[in-house]
C-alpha cells in the first residue's frame, strides 16, 4: 500500500546540515499493525511525517496506493491526507474550545459532510473508543487517556486506510497506555485499517505485529513483533 | 464555525474585551461627532435652499452672515429692480429676537420684509398652518416651526416679540435649518422694533438686506454679476457664492470628523492586528493540527478573518449604541431650549458599524494570511 524508496530528508539549521532520514526504504501493506522504534534523533517522527504527507522528502519517492506523491500540489496533498490518513499525536491533539464530539467531527467538516451525518458518525466513532458518555465534555474535563481515545476516534471517523500515531502513549501511565494500544489493536483486527505507531516504549512495540527499528535515519532492523497479549491491569481511568 | 470562533475569542476574555473596548472608544467618538455633523449638514442643506433660491444683496464689504455695520439705502431697491431679469427686489430688515445669540445653531431672528413685494420670497418656504404675510399686515407674524414650538403658540394666538404683541397668522413647516427660528414680520414692524431698542439710532429708508427674486428662466449667476456691475455700493451674493460660504462651515467640521475616523482607524486597526497576531501564534499548533487533518488554507484564513471581523463588529456595534445613547441624552438635556445639537441618521447608525467591521477584517488580513500559510509540519513542531 505504501512504498517508500530511498528517501532522504535534510534540514538546514544555520550552517549545520542534519540528515534526519538518510536513504531509507520501507514498504507497508494494508492491514498491518506495526511500530517504528529507535533512539531519539533516529528519524522516527520525520519518517511518520513524510509518510503522512505532512512533509516532503528531500529526495526519493513515496507512493500511496500506487500513486506517486512527489508531483502532487499542496492542495492535492491536503485532500489525500483528509481522505486516506488519520493522525494521532502525542500532545496538542484536541482543540480545547471544542467538546469531544465536536473534535471528532472536525475532519468530517473538512470533508464537507452534512451536520446530521457528522453527528451520527462522530458518535459512532466515540462508541468505538467507549466514550459516548463523555461526548459533551471539553478536553480539559477529560483524563489524558480519554483525550487520547478521543483523538483516536477523530483519526478513525473518516475511515482512513492508514492511521499514523506519533507517541500516542507518551504522556500516559501504564494502565492507560495498555488501554489505548488495546483499542488500536482491536480496531485493526475489526476494520483492517493499517496502523503505524511511533514509540519509545518497548512495551508498546511488543504488542505490535512488526517492529521497524531506525538508527541514523536508516532502517536498522525490520522484524516480526511478538504481538504480546494485552492484559491491562486494573487502574485508574482518570489518571493523567 | 461561527460558534467556534466565538469560543476562541472567549478564551482570552480580558484581551478580547480590551481590544473590543479600544474599538468602542473610537467608534463612540465617531458616532457622536457623526451625529453632530449630520445635524450641521442638515442645517446647511436647509439653509442652502433658503439662501440659494434667491440672490442676496448686502452692503458693500458684508457677507451672508453680516460682518458690516452699514445699511443699504432703500433707493437701491429701485436700482436693482431696474436691472433686466429681476422680477422683484424685497427690502429686508433683521434683528435678533432676544438681546443675545442662542449659542449653537442658527440665531433666532426677527426678519422684516417689504410685504408689498415679498410674496415670492415668503413662498420659498412651505407654510404649514395659516397663511403667509400679505401686503398691509401690521402687528402680524409668521413663525418658523422651532419658534412656534418654543412659544407654544398656534395660529390666532398672540406672541410677544421684543416687548410688542404680535398676532400669529401662520406657521412654516420645519426646514431643519435657519428659517425655522425666524419670525417674519413686515418691514415697518421690524424697523419699529429696531428703533425701540436703539432710541438714539435714527434710521429711516434703510435695509439690511435686499432679496432679489429673478424672473423665471433667468440664469441666477449671470443676473448676480449683472446687478453687481450695474448698481454701485453693494455686494451681491449669488447662489453659488452663498453655497460656498455655507459649505465652509461644514467643511471644517467634516475634516475634524475625518481626522477622528483616521485616528480610530490607526489605533483600532493596530490593536486588532496585535491581538490577532498573538492569537495566531498562541494557536500555531492547533492550526498545524487542523491542516494535518485536512483543513484547507481558505478554511483557516476565513476562520481568523471572521474572528477579527467580529472584534471590529462588536466594537463598532457597542461604540455606536453608546454613542447614540449619549446623543439621545444630550439632545434631551438641551430639549428645553429648542436647540437640537445632534441628528441620528441611517448613516450615523450604520456607518460606524460597517466601518469598524471592515476595519477589523482588513486588520485581520495579515495575521490570518500568516496563519493560513503555515505549513502543517512547521506548525506542529512549534513549541
Amino acid at each position: 500500500m505504501i512504498k517508500v524508496q530511498d528517501i532522504t530528508k535534510v534540514y538546514n539549521i544555520g550552517p549545520i546540515e542534519i540528515r534526519a532520514v538518510n536513504g531509507l526504504d520501507v514498504a507497508i501493506d494494508a492491514g498491518e499493525f506495526l511500530s517504528i522504534v529507535g533512539p531519539s534523533g533516529s528519524g522516527k517522527t520525520t519518517l511518520l511525517h513524510l509518510i503522512g504527507l505532512l512533509d516532503a522528502p528531500t529526495s526519493g519517492s513515496i507512493s500511496i496506493d500506487d500513486m506517486e506523491t512527489g508531483a502532487l500540489s499542496a492542495k492535492e496533498l491536503t485532500r489525500l491526507r483528509r481522505e486516506k490518513i488519520g493522525f494521532v499525536f502525542q500532545e496538542f491533539n484536541l482543540l480545547p474550545v471544542l467538546n469531544a464530539r465536536e473534535n471528532v467531527e472536525l475532519p468530517l467538516r473538512y470533508l464537507k459532510v452534512s451536520g446530521e451525518e457528522r453527528h451520527r458518525r462522530a458518535m459512532q466513532a466515540l462508541d468505538m473508543v467507549g466514550l459516548t458518555d463523555r461526548a459533551n465534555n471539553r478536553p480539559s474535563q477529560l483524563s489524558g487517556g480519554e483525550q487520547q481515545r478521543v483523538a483516536i476516534a477523530r483519526a478513525l471517523v473518516t475511515n482512513p486506510v492508514l492511521v499514523l500515531a506519533d507517541e500516542p502513549t507518551g504522556e500516559l501511565d501504564t494502565y492507560n497506555t495498555c488501554k489505548v494500544i488495546e483499542l488500536m489493536r482491536d480496531l485493526n483486527r475489526e476494520t483492517g485499517q493499517t496502523f503505524a505507531i511511533v514509540t519509545h516504549d518497548p512495551m508498546v512495540a511488543d504488542y505490535t505485529r512488526r517492529i521497524i527499528t531506525l538508527r541514523d535515519g536508516k532502517v536498522a532492523s525490520d522484524t516480526a513483533g511478538p504481538e504480546a497479549e494485552l492484559a491491562c491491569e486494573d487502574g485508574n481511568d482518570d489518571a493523567r | 464555525m461561527f460558534k467556534y470562533v466565538l469560543r476562541n475569542m472567549w478564551r482570552r476574555k480580558a484581551r478580547t474585551f480590551l481590544t473590543v473596548f479600544g474599538i468602542v472608544v473610537g467608534i463612540f467618538a465617531l458616532t457622536v461627532l457623526g451625529a453632530l455633523s449630520a445635524r450641521l449638514n442638515q442645517q446647511v442643506k436647509g439653509a442652502e435652499t433658503w439662501f440659494t433660491s434667491k440672490i442676496s444683496v448686502v452692503p458693500g464689504g458684508g457677507s451672508l452672515f453680516g460682518g458690516s455695520d452699514a445699511y443699504l439705502e432703500l433707493s437701491k431697491v429701485d436700482e436693482i429692480e431696474a436691472v433686466p431679469g429681476v422680477k422683484s427686489a424685497v427690502a429686508g430688515f433683521g434683528l435678533l429676537l432676544t438681546g443675545e445669540s442662542t449659542g449653537f445653531g442658527a440665531p433666532e431672528l426677527i426678519v422684516g420684509a417689504d410685504l408689498a413685494k415679498a410674496e415670492d420670497l415668503l413662498n420659498l418656504l412651505e407654510i404649514d398652518k395659516g397663511r403667509i404675510l400679505q401686503e398691509g399686515d401690521q402687528g402680524k407674524v409668521v413663525l418658523g416651526s422651532t419658534l412656534a414650538d418654543k412659544f407654544e403658540v398656534g395660529v390666532g394666538d398672540t406672541v410677544e416679540l421684543r416687548g410688542k404683541d404680535f398676532e400669529v397668522v401662520g406657521i412654516y413647516g420645519p426646514t431643519l435649518s435657519a428659517p425655522d427660528s425666524f419670525a417674519f414680520v413686515s418691514y415697518d414692524d421690524a424697523l419699529d422694533l429696531f428703533r425701540a431698542v436703539n432710541p438714539y439710532f435714527k434710521v429711516d429708508n434703510i435695509a439690511a438686506t435686499i432679496d432679489v427674486i429673478p424672473q423665471p428662466g433667468v440664469n441666477m449667476e449671470e443676473l448676480a454679476t449683472r446687478i453687481q456691475d450695474t448698481v454701485p455700493g453693494i455686494k451681491v451674493i449669488s447662489p453659488a457664492e452663498a453655497k460656498k460660504q455655507i459649505s465652509q462651515f461644514s467643511l471644517i467640521f467634516n475634516a475634524i470628523l475625518l481626522g477622528i475616523g483616521f485616528i480610530a482607524l490607526i489605533v483600532g486597526g493596530l490593536s486588532i492586528i496585535n491581538t490577532m497576531i498573538m492569537s495566531v501564534s498562541e494557536r500555531t499548533q492547533e492550526i498545524g493540527l487542523k491542516k494535518a487533518i485536512g483543513a484547507e488554507t481558505g478554511s483557516v484564513l476565513s476562520e481568523y478573518l471572521l474572528e477579527s471581523a467580529l472584534i471590529g463588529f462588536f466594537g463598532g456595534l457597542i461604540g455606536m449604541l453608546l454613542g447614540v445613547l449619549a446623543v439621545y441624552l444630550l439632545n434631551n438635556a438641551t430639549a428645553s431650549s429648542q436647540v437640537a445639537v445632534f441628528t441620528i441618521t441611517t448613516t450615523v447608525v450604520v456607518g460606524p458599524v460597517v466601518f469598524a467591521t471592515v476595519l477589523g477584517t482588513a486588520a485581520g488580513l495579515f495575521p490570518a494570511l500568516r496563519a493560513a500559510r503555515l505549513k502543517p509540519i512547521d506548525a506542529l513542531k512549534e513549541d
